[in-house]
């Protein structure tokens, strides 16, 4: 019954270490020390005239207005009056395709990022990598993480560590969650919480004590509209915007009343989700 | 070290030994020294598996052995009050009780400072703050140990001192001035470097080596209801604690961040995160504390309502009340609770209890010393 939790060892399995591996990764902590003083964030690296730069926003509308948290004035696609209180997610793989093939995916100091909306810090996010100019024809990204990624105690620090995915329901991180209430049918005034999780899904051979399986549910996200020109010495502002109110839309009508409260163990609800957010994001982009 | 915040998986499989030599390299030391040579003997910080590497070890105030020695004294020292001259003796370990998980313990709910006035609040256990990001307290308005040491001493529910007594006391017991020397580089006692010595003491207060730590690394199996009760632990359809309170990825057993999480209807505490924030979604919101040593810590929530853990079980799967503030993470609200069966509660209690680390409050290093300065 308990099967997948016993063969779970989290440390354990990423423990066959050597003495000089050990050696190594302390020279290596004790050179990135040095290098990146005693500041956690991502170093700003000026464009030299054979790059460019690009700095990315997160913004995030309801009905294409910026959201009033924690008011219950929305109401989505099945009809249930809703309210926003958070979003938390990851995107990562970030790539730009140029219009001669060329695919720069940004990694060279990190390739997932993490978006809070209580945390200003998370909604700029300053690239390090320099990028070649040119024409780019659009931009796509992975929403959630990658599965060959998506590993269990990569992050131990806040925020990103309290996206952790239990490992019993499949290990990883959390993609997003995004946490309000709505009112049921026939209340007037006691709303109840939704929490929108998505990440790693669950096959149950008995529900919900017996797993046998486990669904990536992350996806790749083609923005609309999103080349353009990128010259030399510049620093392009891209902002990518998430309408909220998309996630219970298209494909599938998303009702609260039907899927209720929390859906981390319904893989049939995290379907509908992943598929509804295919156009999520849109872009804008400053000339 | 965004790097080791990053997914750079390996790195994080096993210990990472940060000498605070690589810290210290980039501190600065404000503070005008009588003797400007001195130098403290850099502690080494070993931080568990698992544990974030990010520190909260303010830049003017970096561990040294000789300044731990001191907030240790300190610590203990039912002098530090500054009003043994009338008899009345406390210090930090009168409330912060090691063999409590450093809170006092029943059948006090509040303790009483040393006229006799209760805390406004039930305590909170002092574990593996080194890692709290600057909002100490349950509603998260005291920004570091530091402060926290200089509001003890004022505060009429705990010293109700002055900070002109408590230095001119530690000043003159013998023994004390030639710490501050070692740990300070001169002879003299201030407030601040009380507050720093103590602070450094609480920072070293870890806990990593519970059952479940040693289930993780690996060392020793679980039983069947310690299994069951994590997985209710970890599970939304199970008993949903984990989104606040940790777990196997999170292993400090608390996000630091402020919930209300549904024991009233109507929220009048005037100390409560709202009085912080002015956010009128923190009504009632406290801090989701650690669950590490749990078992030592009562009694439980903010008002020490829940004197075992059984009645926090029972709470949680049946009584939670309504309130337009209850926090979105609590979505059992719509039926009361999780409605644990009585074998799913013995199973998250038996999980629960493995978060007991009793490495941790008996180590001899947390606990009082053997003798003060000025004992022979
Ligand atoms: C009279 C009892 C009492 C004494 C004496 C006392 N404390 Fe506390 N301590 C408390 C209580 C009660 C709380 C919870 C306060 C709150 O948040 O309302 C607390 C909270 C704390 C916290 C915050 C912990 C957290 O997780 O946020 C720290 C740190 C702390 N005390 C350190 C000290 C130190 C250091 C001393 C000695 C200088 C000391 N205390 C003396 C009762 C006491
Ligand atoms: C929505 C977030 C949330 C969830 C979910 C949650 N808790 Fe809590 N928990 C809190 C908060 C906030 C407090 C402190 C509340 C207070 O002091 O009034 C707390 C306090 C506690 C305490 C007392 C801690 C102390 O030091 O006094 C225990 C024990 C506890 N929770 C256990 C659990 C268990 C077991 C579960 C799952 C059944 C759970 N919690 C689910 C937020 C949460």
């Amino acid at each position: 019954m308990f099967r997948n939790l016993l063969n779970t060892l989290p440390y354990q399995e990423q423990c066959h270490t050597s003495v000089l591996d050990r050696l190594i990764l302390f020279m290596s902590v004790m050179i990135i020390l040095s290098l990146s003083g005693c500041d956690g964030e991502e170093p700003i690296d000026e464009p030299d005239n054979q790059s460019a730069k690009i700095r990315i926003s997160f913004s995030h509308l309801i009905d294409d207005q910026p959201i009033d948290f924690d008011t219950l004035k929305y109401v989505n696609e099945a009809g249930n009056p809703y309210m926003v209180n958070e979003i938390q997610y990851f995107i990562s793989d970030v790539t730009l395709f140029r219009n001669d093939g060329f695919a720069r995916i940004i990694d060279d100091w990190k390739d997932i990022h993490y978006v809070d909306t209580d945390l200003p810090a998370t909604q700029t996010w300053e690239v390090y990598d320099k990028i070649e100019p040119g024409t780019y024809d659009s931009i796509a990204f992975t929403f959630g993480i990658v599965p060959e990624k998506n590993i269990s105690f990569m992050f131990v620090n806040p925020p990103e560590k309290d996206m952790f995915w239990p490992e019993y329901l499949g290990g990883g991180y959390h993609y997003m969650k995004l946490n309000g209430k709505w009112l049921p049918e026939g209340q007037t005034v006691q709303t109840i919480p939704f929490d929108f999780h998505l990440g790693r899904g669950q096959v149950y051979f008995s529900y919900p004590d017996s797993i046998t399986g486990f669904i990536d549910n992350q996806f790749n996200v083609s923005l609309p509209a999103s080349g353009f020109h990128l010259n030399s010495g510049e620093t392009k502002e891209i902002e990518m915007i998430m309408h909220v109110e998309k996630w219970f839309k298209d494909p599938h009508v998303y009702d609260h009343d039907v899927f209720g409260g929390y859906i981390m163990q319904n893989q049939e609800a995290m379907l509908m989700v992943k598929e509804n957010g295919h156009n999520v994001f849109t872009v804008k982009i400053k000339d | 070290m965004q790097f080791l915040n990053d997914n750079r998986n390996i790195l994080y499989s096993f210990g990472i030994i940060i000498f605070l030599i690589a810290l210290a390299a980039c501190t600065r030391n404000d503070e005008p020294e009588l003797t400007p040579v001195h130098q403290a003997t850099p502690y080494t910080f070993e931080i568990p598996p698992g544990f974030p590497t990010m520190l909260n070890i303010p830049e003017d105030n970096p561990l040294t052995l000789e300044g731990i020695e001191l907030g240790r004294y300190l610590f203990y020292d039912t002098r530090l009050a500054g009003r043994a001259d009338e008899g009345k003796f406390m210090t930090c370990a009168s409330c912060h009780i090691q063999e409590n998980g450093f809170v006092i313990g029943m059948p006090r709910p509040h303790p009483y400072g040393l006229d006799g006035d209760s805390t406004h609040h039930a305590m909170l256990p002092l574990i593996n703050l080194v890692w709290n990001p600057g909002t100490y307290g349950w509603n998260g308005s005291v920004p570091s140990i530091e402060e926290d040491v200089r509001a003890v001493i004022t505060d009429p529910t705990e010293f109700n001192s002055s900070p002109e007594a408590v230095v001119e006391a530690i000043q003159n017991i013998s023994g004390y001035p030639e710490l501050f020397e070692k740990a300070f580089g001169s002879r003299e006692v201030t407030l601040d470097r009380i507050a720093r010595a103590i602070a450094q003491f609480v920072r070293t207060l870890i806990s990593s080596n519970s059952k479940f730590d040693r289930y993780l690394r690996g060392e020793i199996q679980l039983t069947q209801s310690e299994l069951k009760g994590f997985v209710l632990f970890t599970t939304e359809e199970g008993a949903d604690c984990f989104h606040c309170h940790g777990g196997a990825g999170n292993p400090l057993f608390t996000t630091h961040k402020f919930y209300n999480n549904g024991k009233d209807t109507l929220f009048t505490d005037p100390a409560d995160r709202y009085s912080i924030t002015g956010d009128p979604m923190d009504r009632g919101a406290y801090k989701a504390s650690t669950l590490r040593n749990i078992e030592f810590t009562a009694p439980y929530m903010n008002d020490g309502r829940f004197n075992t853990l059984d009645e926090v079980i029972e709470f949680y799967s049946h009584h939670l009340l309504w309130s337009p503030y209850i926090d979105p993470l609590m979505h059992h609200i719509a039926n009361g609770g999780t409605q644990l069966t009585p074998s799913e509660k013995t199973d998250l209690k038996a999980f629960l209890l493995t978060l007991s680390d009793t490495t941790f409050i008996n180590n001899p290093k947390f606990g009082k010393p053997e003798k003060f300065p000025d004992e022979p």
